[in-house]
């Protein structure tokens, strides 16, 4: 990694396999950039160190709790103010990465590695609106706008 | 000991049941993470939700570690240096809402130290040769660090 002027970066993301993979690729990232996180689990308890905003979950069964959500995500975004905001999914990722947009902010999506055969609903629906798109599997890439630079595992 | 987890969003009985009896059959000692399960294992200690500490404890404990087939699981027994076997949730057991549980079960078989089962057959036939089962000792992370330095000059751009 080059080591020039560090950045904000807000990360969000599901809890469970989004957030493990979410916090690996950040682990390298926290060495050069100031990281704020959200996740919704509450008995989750973060690292020394690490600023964890908790919010509300929201998923496919349950899509009315996305206002609740994008409320929390907002005042997170006009208090913390980053520079770039970054998901690996699934809902409260997307409705990051949805509101990155509307305050100009960089946003970047990573879809799950657990997305083998086709991206992820939630990346299908920001797929047009994220800065930078990224899918962790070669095949699914398709020309500017699915990347494919990498992985997790 | 053998620790069971099947994540936080959905139940996953199909697994626990399997596994508890099982365990019951061996004697084996098992710590079942069952989330919000309507099968209560029989044998197996369990918990239906863990916070970090309590998940991290029986995880240093366990030898084998058995799981939906979920990432973060399979990304931490990695880390842990644990063989890890999943069993996929099915969609039309309505026991995820698709199949990507399905769709990634051939790419993780092919992980060092993950082995994978589709019925609880296949699954108690792992348990039953369950010494057998080592761990990867170390997963290549070069692809992580391609991914890690392109998404820091994505940020700075």
């Amino acid at each position: 990694m080059s080591t020039s002027t560090p950045r904000k970066i807000f990360a969000i993301s599901s809890p469970g396999g989004h957030w493990i993979q979410l916090t690996r690729l950040c682990k390298e990232l926290e060495t050069q950039h100031q990281m704020i996180y959200a996740m919704p689990d509450k008995r989750f308890k973060p690292k020394q160190g690490q600023k964890v905003y908790s919010v509300i979950d929201v998923s496919a069964d349950d899509k009315w709790k996305l206002i609740p959500c994008a409320l929390q995500v907002c005042w997170i975004l006009l208090k913390e103010r980053p520079d770039a905001i970054m998901s690996t999914g699934a809902a409260p990722g997307a409705v990051a990465v949805m509101l990155g947009k509307l305050f100009r902010i960089r946003t970047i999506w990573v879809d799950s590695i657990a997305n083998v055969q086709q991206i992820s609903r939630a990346g299908r629906l920001v797929k047009a609106h994220a800065d930078v798109f990224l899918t962790q599997w070669p095949h699914l890439s398709e020309d500017e706008r699915i990347l494919h630079k990498g992985s997790v595992l | 000991m053998i620790f069971v987890a099947v994540g936080t969003q959905f139940p996953f009985d199909r697994l626990i049941r399997c596994v508890d009896e099982w365990a019951q059959e061996h004697g084996a000692a098992v710590h079942a993470q069952i989330a919000g399960g309507e099968y209560v294992p029989q044998h197996a200690n369990w918990d239906r939700f863990m916070t970090t500490d309590a998940f991290n404890d029986q995880l240093n404990a366990a030898e084998l570690i058995i799981s939906h087939a979920g990432m973060g699981n399979i990304i931490t027994a990695l880390e842990q240096n644990k063989p890890i076997i999943v069993m996929n949730r099915q969609h039309k057991l309505g026991e995820h809402r698709n199949d990507h549980q399905a769709d990634g079960l051939a790419w993780m078989s092919k992980l060092p130290g993950v082995y994978t089962a589709t019925q609880c057959s296949e699954m108690q036939a792992l348990l039953s040769r369950k010494h057998e089962l080592v761990a990867s000792g170390q997963h290549d992370l070069s692809r992580r660090s391609q991914l890690v330095d392109f998404i820091d000059q994505a940020i700075r751009a």
